[in-house]
Protein backbone atom coordinates (compact mmCIF):
# COMPACT_ATOMS: atom_id res chain seq x y z
CA UNK A 1 0.00 0.00 0.00
CA UNK A 2 1.49 3.63 -0.64
CA UNK A 3 2.31 5.36 2.11
CA UNK A 4 -0.01 7.96 3.42
CA UNK A 5 2.32 11.29 2.41
CA UNK A 6 2.19 9.84 -1.64
CA UNK A 7 -1.67 9.48 -1.36
CA UNK A 8 -2.12 12.70 0.04
CA UNK A 9 -0.32 14.25 -2.98
CA UNK A 10 -2.47 12.25 -5.69
CA UNK A 11 -5.40 13.55 -3.98
CA UNK A 12 -4.05 17.10 -4.03
CA UNK A 13 -3.28 16.54 -7.56
CA UNK A 14 -7.15 14.76 -8.25
CA UNK A 15 -8.60 18.14 -6.50
CA UNK A 16 -6.85 20.70 -8.59
CA UNK A 17 -8.26 18.49 -11.94
CA UNK A 18 -11.51 18.24 -10.17
CA UNK A 19 -11.73 22.51 -10.14
CA UNK A 20 -10.61 22.95 -13.30
CA UNK A 21 -12.94 20.32 -14.89
CA UNK A 22 -16.22 22.11 -12.85
CA UNK A 23 -14.86 25.37 -13.79
CA UNK A 24 -15.17 23.92 -17.15
CA UNK A 25 -18.10 22.54 -17.10
CA UNK A 26 -19.75 25.89 -15.12
CA UNK A 27 -18.33 27.82 -18.31
CA UNK A 28 -19.85 25.47 -20.89
CA UNK A 29 -23.21 25.53 -19.54
CA UNK A 30 -23.30 29.18 -19.65
CA UNK A 31 -22.25 28.94 -22.92
CA UNK A 32 -24.93 26.12 -23.83
CA UNK A 33 -27.68 28.60 -22.35
CA UNK A 34 -26.73 31.50 -25.08
CA UNK A 35 -26.83 28.86 -27.43
CA UNK A 36 -29.83 27.31 -26.88
CA UNK A 37 -31.44 30.56 -27.19
CA UNK A 38 -29.95 31.35 -30.26
CA UNK A 39 -31.51 27.72 -31.38
CA UNK A 40 -34.57 28.44 -30.14
CA UNK A 41 -34.74 32.16 -31.81
CA UNK A 42 -33.76 30.48 -35.20
CA UNK A 43 -35.38 27.17 -35.67
CA UNK A 44 -38.74 28.85 -36.85
CA UNK A 45 -36.75 30.48 -39.91
CA UNK A 46 -35.07 27.19 -39.86
CA UNK A 47 -38.06 24.84 -40.24
CA UNK A 48 -39.80 27.40 -42.18
CA UNK A 49 -37.56 27.42 -44.77
CA UNK A 50 -37.37 23.92 -45.66
CA UNK A 51 -41.04 24.43 -45.44
CA UNK A 52 -41.61 27.08 -47.86
CA UNK A 53 -39.00 25.50 -50.31
CA UNK A 54 -40.99 22.36 -50.40
CA UNK A 55 -44.68 24.06 -51.09
CA UNK A 56 -42.50 26.15 -53.29
CA UNK A 57 -41.11 23.25 -55.18
CA UNK A 58 -44.49 21.04 -54.97
CA UNK A 59 -46.82 24.56 -56.47
CA UNK A 60 -43.85 25.35 -59.08
CA UNK A 61 -43.46 21.20 -60.75
CA UNK A 62 -41.99 21.89 -63.60
CA UNK A 63 -38.84 24.13 -62.67
CA UNK A 64 -35.43 24.14 -64.61
CA UNK A 65 -32.89 25.98 -62.58
CA UNK A 66 -29.19 25.29 -62.57
CA UNK A 67 -28.97 24.27 -58.86
CA UNK A 68 -31.53 21.19 -59.72
CA UNK A 69 -28.72 20.13 -62.51
CA UNK A 70 -27.75 17.01 -60.89
CA UNK A 71 -24.86 16.74 -63.47
CA UNK A 72 -25.69 13.27 -64.22
CA UNK A 73 -23.18 12.74 -67.00
CA UNK A 74 -20.37 12.70 -64.61
CA UNK A 75 -19.39 9.36 -63.81
CA UNK A 76 -18.89 8.21 -60.06
CA UNK A 77 -15.53 8.36 -59.74
CA UNK A 78 -14.93 11.98 -61.10
CA UNK A 79 -17.65 13.48 -59.61
CA UNK A 80 -16.54 16.71 -57.40
CA UNK A 81 -17.84 16.08 -53.78
CA UNK A 82 -17.53 19.07 -51.70
CA UNK A 83 -18.43 18.46 -47.85
CA UNK A 84 -18.64 21.53 -45.25
CA UNK A 85 -17.64 19.76 -41.89
CA UNK A 86 -18.25 21.09 -38.47
CA UNK A 87 -16.01 20.20 -35.43
CA UNK A 88 -15.15 21.94 -32.47
CA UNK A 89 -12.38 24.46 -32.30
CA UNK A 90 -10.71 21.92 -29.42
CA UNK A 91 -11.55 18.57 -27.53
CA UNK A 92 -12.98 17.66 -24.33
CA UNK A 93 -16.39 16.99 -25.87
CA UNK A 94 -16.90 13.48 -25.31
CA UNK A 95 -17.59 11.26 -28.61
CA UNK A 96 -18.65 15.20 -30.11
CA UNK A 97 -15.85 15.70 -32.44
CA UNK A 98 -15.06 11.77 -33.26
CA UNK A 99 -18.59 11.11 -34.88
CA UNK A 100 -17.86 14.41 -36.99
CA UNK A 101 -14.54 12.92 -38.44
CA UNK A 102 -16.13 9.31 -38.51
CA UNK A 103 -18.79 10.22 -40.84
CA UNK A 104 -16.41 12.53 -42.93
CA UNK A 105 -14.33 9.20 -43.30
CA UNK A 106 -17.33 7.26 -44.01
CA UNK A 107 -18.12 9.83 -47.56
CA UNK A 108 -14.11 10.08 -48.40
CA UNK A 109 -14.41 6.50 -48.43
CA UNK A 110 -17.21 6.47 -51.58
CA UNK A 111 -16.00 7.02 -55.03
CA UNK A 112 -15.56 10.31 -56.08
CA UNK A 113 -12.82 13.32 -55.87
CA UNK A 114 -13.36 14.71 -52.24
CA UNK A 115 -12.89 18.25 -51.20
CA UNK A 116 -13.33 18.80 -47.32
CA UNK A 117 -14.44 22.39 -46.31
CA UNK A 118 -13.74 22.01 -42.41
CA UNK A 119 -15.19 24.36 -39.71
CA UNK A 120 -12.96 24.33 -36.61
CA UNK A 121 -9.15 23.82 -35.09
CA UNK A 122 -9.70 19.65 -34.37
CA UNK A 123 -11.23 18.78 -37.83
CA UNK A 124 -8.61 21.36 -39.78
CA UNK A 125 -5.84 19.82 -37.56
CA UNK A 126 -7.08 16.04 -38.25
CA UNK A 127 -7.26 16.63 -42.02
CA UNK A 128 -4.70 18.93 -42.14
CA UNK A 129 -1.63 15.90 -42.95
CA UNK A 130 -3.95 15.23 -46.13
CA UNK A 131 -3.59 18.67 -48.03
CA UNK A 132 -5.16 16.97 -51.36
CA UNK A 133 -8.78 16.60 -49.61
CA UNK A 134 -8.55 19.92 -47.02
CA UNK A 135 -8.73 23.03 -48.59
CA UNK A 136 -6.53 24.77 -46.61
CA UNK A 137 -8.30 28.64 -47.64
CA UNK A 138 -11.41 27.82 -46.16
CA UNK A 139 -10.49 29.29 -42.54
CA UNK A 140 -13.64 29.76 -40.04
CA UNK A 141 -14.14 29.85 -35.95
CA UNK A 142 -17.26 27.89 -34.70
CA UNK A 143 -17.69 29.83 -32.04
CA UNK A 144 -20.46 31.82 -31.90
CA UNK A 145 -21.93 31.53 -34.99
CA UNK A 146 -23.50 34.45 -37.10
CA UNK A 147 -24.74 35.24 -40.08
CA UNK A 148 -22.10 36.55 -41.68
CA UNK A 149 -19.64 33.75 -41.36
CA UNK A 150 -23.35 31.64 -42.91
CA UNK A 151 -23.50 34.42 -45.40
CA UNK A 152 -19.67 33.92 -46.70
CA UNK A 153 -19.75 30.36 -46.50
CA UNK A 154 -23.38 29.72 -48.82
CA UNK A 155 -21.46 32.40 -51.23
CA UNK A 156 -18.54 30.46 -51.41
CA UNK A 157 -19.71 27.17 -52.24
CA UNK A 158 -22.51 29.02 -54.53
CA UNK A 159 -20.11 29.95 -56.76
CA UNK A 160 -17.93 27.01 -56.47
CA UNK A 161 -20.77 24.69 -57.35
CA UNK A 162 -21.61 27.39 -60.38
CA UNK A 163 -18.01 27.27 -61.14
CA UNK A 164 -18.18 23.67 -61.87
CA UNK A 165 -15.66 23.03 -58.91
CA UNK A 166 -17.62 20.86 -57.16
CA UNK A 167 -20.18 18.70 -58.10
CA UNK A 168 -21.83 17.80 -55.06
CA UNK A 169 -22.52 19.52 -52.18
CA UNK A 170 -22.50 18.19 -48.14
CA UNK A 171 -22.66 19.59 -44.58
CA UNK A 172 -21.80 17.49 -41.49
CA UNK A 173 -23.29 18.89 -38.39
CA UNK A 174 -24.82 17.47 -35.33
CA UNK A 175 -27.93 18.15 -34.68
CA UNK A 176 -29.57 18.40 -31.09
CA UNK A 177 -32.37 16.14 -30.15
CA UNK A 178 -32.75 16.49 -26.73
CA UNK A 179 -30.62 17.80 -23.91
CA UNK A 180 -28.87 14.48 -23.65
CA UNK A 181 -28.87 13.05 -27.42
CA UNK A 182 -27.19 14.48 -30.18
CA UNK A 183 -26.72 13.19 -33.55
CA UNK A 184 -24.43 13.48 -36.55
CA UNK A 185 -25.85 14.04 -39.60
CA UNK A 186 -25.47 14.64 -43.27
CA UNK A 187 -27.57 16.52 -45.43
CA UNK A 188 -26.95 17.30 -48.82
CA UNK A 189 -27.01 21.13 -50.46
CA UNK A 190 -26.34 21.24 -53.78
CA UNK A 191 -27.96 20.27 -56.25
CA UNK A 192 -31.78 20.58 -54.74
CA UNK A 193 -32.95 17.65 -54.31
CA UNK A 194 -36.64 17.48 -55.21
CA UNK A 195 -37.09 14.13 -53.31
CA UNK A 196 -35.28 15.73 -50.27
CA UNK A 197 -38.17 18.34 -50.09
CA UNK A 198 -41.26 16.52 -50.90
CA UNK A 199 -41.63 14.28 -47.42
CA UNK A 200 -43.93 11.11 -47.61
CA UNK A 201 -46.91 13.31 -46.77
CA UNK A 202 -46.00 14.53 -50.23
CA UNK A 203 -46.17 11.73 -52.30
CA UNK A 204 -50.03 11.46 -51.05
CA UNK A 205 -51.18 14.59 -52.18
CA UNK A 206 -49.84 13.56 -55.66
CA UNK A 207 -53.42 13.30 -56.97
CA UNK A 208 -54.69 16.73 -55.53
CA UNK A 209 -55.16 19.89 -57.54
CA UNK A 210 -52.30 21.96 -57.45
CA UNK A 211 -52.78 25.79 -57.95
CA UNK A 212 -50.80 27.80 -59.88
CA UNK A 213 -48.21 30.12 -58.65
CA UNK A 214 -46.76 32.94 -60.15
CA UNK A 215 -43.34 33.67 -59.92
CA UNK A 216 -42.00 37.64 -59.98
CA UNK A 217 -40.23 38.91 -61.23
CA UNK A 218 -39.40 35.35 -63.27
CA UNK A 219 -38.84 31.73 -62.47
CA UNK A 220 -35.38 31.93 -62.81
CA UNK A 221 -34.79 35.30 -60.66
CA UNK A 222 -36.84 33.82 -58.12
CA UNK A 223 -34.89 30.65 -57.52
CA UNK A 224 -31.49 32.90 -58.06
CA UNK A 225 -33.24 34.92 -55.27
CA UNK A 226 -34.63 31.55 -52.94
CA UNK A 227 -31.66 29.09 -53.36
CA UNK A 228 -28.51 30.78 -51.88
CA UNK A 229 -31.39 32.15 -49.20
CA UNK A 230 -32.21 29.10 -48.03
CA UNK A 231 -28.66 28.04 -48.21
CA UNK A 232 -27.18 30.96 -45.39
CA UNK A 233 -30.29 29.36 -43.29
CA UNK A 234 -29.48 25.83 -43.58
CA UNK A 235 -25.77 26.61 -43.34
CA UNK A 236 -26.56 28.64 -40.56
CA UNK A 237 -28.86 26.79 -38.63
CA UNK A 238 -26.23 23.98 -38.83
CA UNK A 239 -23.76 26.36 -37.36
CA UNK A 240 -25.91 26.98 -34.44
CA UNK A 241 -26.90 23.20 -34.46
CA UNK A 242 -23.74 22.59 -34.07
CA UNK A 243 -22.41 24.65 -31.54
CA UNK A 244 -25.31 23.89 -29.07
CA UNK A 245 -24.11 20.36 -29.55
CA UNK A 246 -20.68 20.96 -28.45
CA UNK A 247 -21.47 22.58 -25.91
CA UNK A 248 -23.70 20.32 -24.53
CA UNK A 249 -21.38 17.71 -25.21
CA UNK A 250 -18.51 19.22 -23.72
CA UNK A 251 -20.94 20.29 -20.49
CA UNK A 252 -21.51 16.71 -20.66
CA UNK A 253 -17.82 15.69 -20.55
CA UNK A 254 -16.70 17.23 -18.20
CA UNK A 255 -19.85 16.99 -15.67
CA UNK A 256 -18.69 13.29 -15.91
CA UNK A 257 -14.73 14.05 -15.32
CA UNK A 258 -16.03 15.95 -12.33
CA UNK A 259 -17.79 13.10 -11.23
CA UNK A 260 -15.12 10.55 -11.73
CA UNK A 261 -12.87 12.74 -9.67
CA UNK A 262 -15.23 12.85 -6.75
CA UNK A 263 -15.40 9.23 -6.93
CA UNK A 264 -11.70 9.03 -7.00
CA UNK A 265 -11.41 10.79 -4.04
CA UNK A 266 -13.69 9.07 -1.88
CA UNK A 267 -12.17 5.86 -2.76
CA UNK A 268 -8.25 7.79 -1.71
CA UNK A 269 -9.77 9.03 1.16
CA UNK A 270 -11.20 6.04 2.55
CA UNK A 271 -7.44 4.55 1.82
CA UNK A 272 -5.87 7.15 3.17
CA UNK A 273 -7.90 6.77 6.33
CA UNK A 274 -6.57 3.30 6.29
CA UNK A 275 -2.95 3.72 5.48
CA UNK A 276 -3.43 6.51 8.32
CA UNK A 277 -4.51 4.13 11.23
CA UNK A 278 -2.78 1.54 10.03
CA UNK A 279 0.56 4.00 10.77
CA UNK A 280 -1.03 5.08 14.35
CA UNK A 281 -1.65 1.38 15.09
CA UNK A 282 1.44 -0.18 14.21
CA UNK A 283 3.19 2.89 16.63
CA UNK A 284 0.81 2.57 19.15
CA UNK A 285 2.29 -1.17 19.23
CA UNK A 286 5.77 -0.09 18.82
CA UNK A 287 5.36 2.45 21.78
CA UNK A 288 3.51 -0.21 24.37
CA UNK A 289 5.85 -2.66 22.94
CA UNK A 290 8.60 -0.38 24.42
CA UNK A 291 6.78 0.09 27.42
CA UNK A 292 6.75 -3.29 28.18
CA UNK A 293 10.43 -3.90 27.37
CA UNK A 294 11.38 -1.01 30.10
CA UNK A 295 9.02 -2.74 32.82
CA UNK A 296 10.28 -5.73 32.42
CA UNK A 297 14.14 -4.33 33.38
CA UNK B 1 -60.66 46.44 -44.97
CA UNK B 2 -60.21 43.32 -45.81
CA UNK B 3 -57.24 41.53 -43.84
CA UNK B 4 -54.74 38.77 -45.03
CA UNK B 5 -52.90 36.86 -42.40
CA UNK B 6 -48.96 37.17 -42.08
CA UNK B 7 -45.71 35.93 -40.87
CA UNK B 8 -42.91 37.84 -41.31
CA UNK B 9 -40.04 35.49 -39.96
CA UNK B 10 -36.42 36.69 -40.01
CA UNK B 11 -33.07 33.94 -39.09
CA UNK B 12 -33.28 34.94 -35.19
CA UNK B 13 -36.43 35.79 -34.42
CA UNK B 14 -40.39 35.81 -36.06
CA UNK B 15 -40.87 39.74 -36.90
CA UNK B 16 -44.59 39.62 -37.06
CA UNK B 17 -47.44 37.15 -36.94
CA UNK B 18 -50.91 38.23 -37.29
CA UNK B 19 -53.57 39.80 -39.53
CA UNK B 20 -52.67 42.80 -42.01
CA UNK B 21 -54.00 45.06 -44.30
CA UNK B 22 -51.36 46.27 -46.55
CA UNK B 23 -47.99 44.74 -47.02
CA UNK B 24 -45.01 46.82 -49.29
CA UNK B 25 -42.42 44.91 -49.75
CA UNK B 26 -38.63 45.92 -51.76
CA UNK B 27 -38.22 44.20 -54.48
CA UNK B 28 -35.87 43.92 -57.57
CA UNK B 29 -37.61 46.93 -59.78
CA UNK B 30 -39.36 48.96 -57.04
CA UNK B 31 -41.69 48.23 -54.36
CA UNK B 32 -44.57 45.41 -54.36
CA UNK B 33 -47.95 45.99 -52.38
CA UNK B 34 -50.03 42.84 -51.42
CA UNK B 35 -53.48 43.29 -50.44
CA UNK B 36 -56.01 40.97 -49.04
CA UNK B 37 -56.86 37.88 -51.80
CA UNK B 38 -53.39 38.75 -53.57
CA UNK B 39 -53.30 36.22 -56.72
CA UNK B 40 -50.70 33.17 -55.70
CA UNK B 41 -47.17 34.21 -55.61
CA UNK B 42 -43.55 33.92 -54.97
CA UNK B 43 -41.40 37.30 -54.83
CA UNK B 44 -38.02 37.20 -54.87
CA UNK B 45 -37.53 39.52 -51.94
CA UNK B 46 -34.42 42.50 -51.81
CA UNK B 47 -32.23 44.68 -49.64
CA UNK B 48 -34.67 47.71 -48.24
CA UNK B 49 -37.58 48.71 -46.19
CA UNK B 50 -40.77 47.04 -45.48
CA UNK B 51 -44.13 48.22 -44.46
CA UNK B 52 -46.96 46.51 -43.14
CA UNK B 53 -50.26 47.68 -42.31
CA UNK B 54 -51.46 46.26 -39.16
CA UNK B 55 -55.74 45.99 -38.66
CA UNK B 56 -55.74 48.86 -36.32
CA UNK B 57 -54.44 50.90 -39.06
CA UNK B 58 -51.03 51.62 -37.71
CA UNK B 59 -47.95 51.02 -40.22
CA UNK B 60 -44.99 49.33 -38.92
CA UNK B 61 -41.70 49.67 -41.20
CA UNK B 62 -38.93 47.50 -41.29
CA UNK B 63 -35.34 47.03 -42.55
CA UNK B 64 -35.23 43.95 -44.56
CA UNK B 65 -32.04 41.66 -46.09
CA UNK B 66 -32.62 39.45 -49.24
CA UNK B 67 -35.27 36.67 -49.01
CA UNK B 68 -38.35 35.75 -50.37
CA UNK B 69 -42.40 36.53 -50.17
CA UNK B 70 -44.81 33.86 -50.59
CA UNK B 71 -48.55 34.46 -50.96
CA UNK B 72 -50.85 31.06 -51.09
CA UNK B 73 -54.42 31.24 -49.94
CA UNK B 74 -54.34 34.93 -48.60
CA UNK B 75 -51.62 33.50 -46.19
CA UNK B 76 -48.52 35.29 -46.73
CA UNK B 77 -44.70 34.18 -45.77
CA UNK B 78 -41.92 36.69 -45.70
CA UNK B 79 -38.91 35.02 -44.96
CA UNK B 80 -35.45 37.13 -44.96
CA UNK B 81 -32.14 37.04 -43.27
CA UNK B 82 -32.56 39.61 -41.02
CA UNK B 83 -35.78 41.85 -40.34
CA UNK B 84 -35.00 45.34 -38.08
CA UNK B 85 -37.93 47.45 -36.67
CA UNK B 86 -35.90 51.47 -36.90
CA UNK B 87 -35.76 51.43 -33.55
CA UNK B 88 -33.52 48.55 -33.24
CA UNK B 89 -31.26 49.95 -35.49
CA UNK B 90 -27.55 50.86 -34.36
CA UNK B 91 -26.71 53.47 -36.54
CA UNK B 92 -23.21 53.66 -35.75
CA UNK B 93 -22.67 50.24 -36.19
CA UNK B 94 -24.45 50.69 -39.53
CA UNK B 95 -22.03 53.72 -40.32
CA UNK B 96 -19.13 51.55 -39.68
CA UNK B 97 -20.47 48.83 -42.00
CA UNK B 98 -21.06 51.00 -44.90
CA UNK B 99 -17.57 52.61 -44.22
CA UNK B 100 -16.01 49.31 -44.90
CA UNK B 101 -17.86 48.29 -47.76
CA UNK B 102 -17.04 51.19 -49.37
CA UNK B 103 -13.30 51.37 -48.52
CA UNK B 104 -13.29 47.04 -49.67
CA UNK B 105 -14.91 48.51 -53.29
CA UNK B 106 -12.21 50.84 -53.89
CA UNK B 107 -9.81 47.77 -53.26
CA UNK B 108 -9.09 45.47 -56.10
CA UNK B 109 -10.85 42.22 -55.23
CA UNK B 110 -12.44 38.72 -56.99
CA UNK B 111 -15.69 39.14 -58.39
CA UNK B 112 -16.68 37.24 -55.31
CA UNK B 113 -15.41 39.70 -52.75
CA UNK B 114 -17.02 42.65 -55.12
CA UNK B 115 -20.31 40.77 -54.58
CA UNK B 116 -20.36 40.37 -51.00
CA UNK B 117 -18.86 44.00 -50.08
CA UNK B 118 -21.54 45.59 -52.61
CA UNK B 119 -24.11 43.56 -51.08
CA UNK B 120 -23.36 44.39 -47.70
CA UNK B 121 -23.28 48.18 -48.72
CA UNK B 122 -26.80 47.79 -49.52
CA UNK B 123 -27.54 46.63 -46.27
CA UNK B 124 -26.06 49.07 -44.65
CA UNK B 125 -27.74 51.82 -46.86
CA UNK B 126 -30.78 49.89 -45.88
CA UNK B 127 -30.49 50.27 -42.41
CA UNK B 128 -29.42 53.90 -42.31
CA UNK B 129 -32.51 54.95 -44.89
CA UNK B 130 -34.67 52.99 -42.23
CA UNK B 131 -33.15 54.12 -39.17
CA UNK B 132 -33.82 57.87 -40.43
CA UNK B 133 -37.15 58.36 -41.79
CA UNK B 134 -39.26 56.83 -38.44
CA UNK B 135 -42.57 58.03 -39.29
CA UNK B 136 -43.52 56.84 -42.27
CA UNK B 137 -46.55 57.17 -43.83
CA UNK B 138 -48.67 57.06 -46.54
Amino acid sequence: MANARELKERMASIQETKKITNAMYLISSSKMKQAKKKLADTEPFFYAMQAEITRILRHVPDMHSHFFDRRERIPAEDRKIGCIVITADKGLAGAYNHNVLKMAEELIRQPGKHKMFVLGEVGRHYFSKREDELDSEFKYTVQDPNLYRARVIAAKMVELFEAGEVDDVYIIYTRMINALQAETQKIKLLPLQRINFASDKMAAMAGVYREAVTLYPSAHKVMDSIVPNYLIGIIYGCLVESYCSEQNSRMQAMQNATDSATDMLNELNITYNRVRQADITQELTEVIGGANAQKRK
Amino acid sequence: MNTFFLKVISSDKVFYEGKCQNLILPIEDGQFSVLAHHENMVVAVENGELHLKTPEGEWITAAVSQGFAEIINNRVSVLVNSAERPEEIDVKRAEEARQRAQERLRHKQSIQEYYLSQASLARAMTRLKTSKDKNWNI
